[in-house]
């Protein structure tokens, strides 16, 4: 690691990352005392958190799996064939991994709810909508990561392979084409899935709320946690949740990055000039693929519409914006819509501006050491993920905690909501920029450093320009993930004047809802929110490259 | 600064001379006379929906102070804020606390005496705590609440005590919120030690109880919103969408079904059970936080409790005012389908606060 950005980069990312995060540990290890035993033991002790270790892992394996049976089909139709209005397609497929998880369990329960599908009265039906909501969430990562490879792969190794005997059978085929060459890609999307549903919050808060996740446990006791003397139970709670989170996470980043690398090494294998087909039949696999991404989300904007009048026992609904009036004016909350996406969007700006620049020197030095073949760059490309391995609650309790210990001054600041943010999106950048960093062909450097172009000239005229495109998509990505962010903004201590969107979202559908206009002044909040998401979003599939390999 | 401490100073003496502080202000702010530049006041609370926008705009525009808010999850979330910040508070006024958890405020040294010049505060709000620390703002009685479509005599009884409640008819129809984590849950969890400590049965205590509920597949929920708007089916909750409706009793308060109504069209098939020695008087807080700003924190407080500010918390917040002579409107319903119970647990704050984390590893461990 020779330059001094580098270098700076990770000093950096490290503090950002570590010091809330060693305050925080230390403050609750100083309230609870060192007992590891006593930590773990009280998870199966208490009635808050027994069986959420059971759950977590039941709720994430499961999801893992649903992610992938449907995932898996809509990649393969988007990847083998040809399509009228394949990017919008994809964007469609796609976006609901950047739509706020809030909004998504909204969404979700206006489906399956009494005024739905109407099968959340029976108990049994509740796991199974989270599996399928956390689907729903992460088939994204299924696409993205295998589509690449299916739609860049050469035709004539099929052709090939059909001409040997060991290529003659179903079986035979998958065995010695499909199966090695998309295994990779698929275990790193599973790997991904199962860390976002293992530390997912919103869905599970909202669509089980009888069960609870490692990640639930730690927001209901967090707020209480580091208090010297009192409810120590809950820094016991708090340091064995998070402590197996960030064992199971960090193992199964390791295995992504793992992963990850087989399949960069794979990919070239790959010719870009496929022969793709058309295939009416699989509309049967993508339109209700379609369907399945779009319905929660037209039945938020749905309810944001649709005003409820009880009178007599009987419930009559109208057409109205009613709801969309009083989230935009505060009726029901101390900040407008206007104002708190004002606050969401100022605090992405800021986030963009620490984490493009952090994440992109941060992707730059792994990349050179990985040119250099230094055992570093495994290494810091699995610690510039380690925010992943935190749940955004944990983290944001990280800086509540940690800040309070540095000083109770700073936790007034407005700014502080800027920095969980910070810490989640700069690992998106990373993720981002990597793969196109190991894309870009060394040549083009070499050629205009022989011609003389300084570093700086270099940079603006030729690899700014080539990465344009990766650029983009990062910076689209922060500003989306900044604006969705709930978890660690939930956590981290809100004044209602800098209320985010999100925040304001569940402060509005958290509130008593005797008033029957509530419901609809929440789903036009998070209409708002969608809108400006889906907006980000299809403006970056413009910009995305084509057969990029990386993960988003 | 030497004329913001001379302010201060001024401030800090017209109370005792003009009795009412936020006319003071409200007046040297009006005649231009003087000017305190950034007075600002934050306010720590949980949703309290009474804090309009148009009722903080016109306390700011009385008074010429900037208000914030903190908000956090609950009652109890206050508190873990005022601890947590304790010796580095940011905010002036703490707003909310209630009668289950003040004692424990106070203990720990994190208010401070107000300023603020109040009369006509009713004797029931005055009944938990009458001291200096902190102000009454509203009041309401917790106890179970049950739909009457359900338990209509016939094929559910109205129970007589909550011994009635672990029986076998009663399975997996009862829904609370957890004492560990909801003010109400907390309440409930206190009447329990009270009333069984109470009844003519010596054999037993509250937390046998518990374990026959628990046994009884008691649905224990995190918060409130969970216990009477997913679980319970006598409430708004079935036109919600997480709704699952399983539960045909819950802990909420005694006058919810008078809340009901209210939004109801003067219609609900939910009411409140007056029974003897299950129900808990809950009256909530204001309270100037120590180190923050008492001339702004006293000024909200004066504010909060002044007769036509106070009157409207039956609406705004959906609880009793805390002034004597108020009650809760009739249109709609909103008093008839609402109950003062005849005899609620007596439980001193002093004892709640002495207690609590006690009650709450017994109740632990009786329903684990």
């Amino acid at each position: 690691m020779k330059n001094i950005g580098g270098k700076l980069s990770v000093l950096a990312f490290s503090s950002i990352v570590l010091i809330p995060l060693f305050l925080a540990l230390d403050r609750l290890v100083w309230v609870a005392g060192f007992d590891p035993v006593q930590w773990f033991s009280a998870i199966e002790a208490n009635h808050l958190s027994q069986g959420s270790v059971g759950f977590t892992f039941l709720q994430a394996i499961l999801s893992t799996i649903a992610t992938i049976v449907i995932g898996l089909p809509i990649a393969w139709q988007l990847g083998r064939y040809k399509w009228r209005g394949s990017g919008l397609m994809r964007a469609i497929l796609t976006m609901p991994f950047v739509i706020p998880s809030i909004i998504a369990a909204m969404g979700f329960l206006a489906f399956v709810g009494p005024h739905g599908m109407g099968f959340r009265a029976d108990q049994d039906t509740h796991l199974w909508t989270l599996i399928i909501a956390h689907a729903w969430f992460n088939m994204a990562l299924v696409i993205r990561f295998t589509e690449p490879v299916l739609s860049t792969l050469d035709r004539d190794l099929e052709d090939q392979l059909r001409l040997l005997p060991a290529g003659k059978t179903l079986w035979g085929k998958l065995r010695n084409l499909w199966i090695p060459l998309l295994t990779p890609s698929i275990a790193a999307a599973a790997c991904m899935t199962f860390i976002f549903s293992f530390t997912s919050f919103a869905l599970v808060r909202w669509i089980t709320p009888l069960e609870s996740t490692l990640e639930t446990v730690l927001a209901d006791v967090g707020e209480r946690a580091g208090i010297s003397g009192y409810e120590v139970y809950a820094n016991d709670l708090v340091l064995a949740s998070s402590l197996i989170q960030f064992t199971v996470m960090l193992a199964s980043l390791w295995l992504m990055s793992w992963l990850q690398e087989r399949r960069q090494s794979l990919l070239p294998q790959a010719s870009e000039n496929s022969n793709l087909k058309a295939n009416p039949r699989g509309l049967l696999i993508l339109v209700p693929g379609l369907f399945f991404a779009l319905a929660p989300l037209v039945t938020v904007a749905w309810s944001s519409l649709r005003i409820p009048v009880r009178e007599q026992g009987e419930l009559t609904y109208h057409w109205g914006v009613e709801g969309w009036v009083e989230a935009w004016s505060g009726g029901y909350s101390n900040t407008g819509v206007g104002d708190a996406l004002l606050n969401s969007l100022g605090y992405a700006g800021i986030t963009l501006i620490v984490a493009l620049p952090l994440g992109w020197s941060l992707a730059k030095t792994i990349h050179e050491l990985e040119l250099s073949k230094s055992r570093w760059s495994r290494f810091l490309d699995v610690f510039t993920m380690l925010p992943f391995a935190f749940s955004a609650v944990m983290i944001g309790l990280g800086v509540l905690l940690g800040i309070l210990k540095l000083d109770g001054e700073l936790n007034s600041l407005w700014l502080l909501p800027v920095l969980p943010h910070i810490m989640l999106t700069t690992p998106f950048v990373v993720r981002i920029m990597l793969p196109a960093f190991r894309g870009l062909d060394p040549s083009y450097d070499e050629g205009a450093r022989i011609l003389g172009l300084s570093q700086s000239e270099r940079f603006w005229k030729i690899r700014l320009p080539l990465l344009r495109g990766p650029l983009l998509v990062a910076i689209t990505f922060t500003l989306a993930m900044s604006l969705g962010e709930f978890g660690a903004s939930w956590v981290v201590a809100r004044s209602g004047e800098w209320d985010t969107l999100p925040v304001l979202i569940d402060s509005l559908r958290s509130r008593t809802g005797w008033d029957p206009l509530i419901q609809p002044t929440a789903a036009a909040a998070a209409t708002t929110l969608m809108l400006i998401t889906l907006l980000l979003f299809m403006t970056v599939e413009r910009f995305r490259p084509k057969g990029e390999g990386g993960m988003f | 600064m030497k004329t913001n401490s001379l302010i201060f100073a001024l401030l800090l003496m017209m109370p005792a001379i003009s009795g009412c502080l936020t006319e003071t202000i409200s007046k040297e702010f009006a005649g231009d006379q003087v000017m305190v530049p950034d007075m600002e006041l934050v306010i720590v609370t949980y949703d309290v929906s009474g804090l309009t926008d148009s009722m903080l705009s016109e306390f700011e525009n009385q008074t010429g102070i900037e208000v914030t808010l903190i908000k956090l999850g609950d009652a109890g979330s206050i508190l873990d804020y005022l601890l947590q910040h304790d010796g580095a508070q940011t905010a002036d006024l703490a707003l909310g606390l209630d009668n289950t958890y003040l004692q424990t405020a106070i203990e720990a040294g994190v208010l401070v005496e107000h300023l603020a010049q109040i009369e006509n505060l009713s004797d029931s709000a005055l009944e938990p705590y009458d001291g200096p620390l902190a102000v009454p703002f509203d009041q309401g009685w917790i106890c179970l609440n049950y739909d009457t479509d359900k338990v209509d005599g016939e094929n559910l009884t109205i129970p007589t005590s909550l011994w009635e409640l672990t029986q076998e008819e009663w399975r997996g129809k009862v829904a609370v919120p957890s004492p560990a984590t909801s003010s109400p849950g907390r309440a409930f969890m206190t009447i329990t030690t009270d009333y069984f400590s109470n009844d003519d049965d010596n054999s037993t205590e509250w937390t046998d109880w518990w374990s026959a509920m628990a046994d009884n597949d008691l649905i224990i929920t995190s918060g409130w919103s969970e216990a009477y708007e997913t679980h319970y089916t006598g409430g708004y909750g079935e036109w919600t969408d997480g709704y699952i409706g399983d539960a045909y009793l819950t802990v909420s308060y005694c006058h919810s079904p008078g809340v009901e109504a209210y939004f109801g069209g003067n219609w609900t098939h939910s009411a409140a059970l007056d029974l003897d020695g299950a129900s808990f008087h809950q009256v909530e807080y204001a309270a100037a936080i120590d180190g923050g700003n008492l001339i702004a924190a006293s000024a909200f407080i004066e504010y909060l409790t002044s007769e036509p500010v106070n009157v409207n918390m039956p609406i705004e917040n959906y609880m009793y005012p805390s002034l004597e002579g108020m009650d809760l409107p009739e249109t709609d319903g909103f008093r008839y389908h609402s109950i003062i119970p005849t005899n609620s647990a007596n439980v001193s704050m002093n004892t709640i606060a002495a207690e609590m984390d006690s009650w709450i590893l017994d109740w632990n461990a009786a329903v684990l």
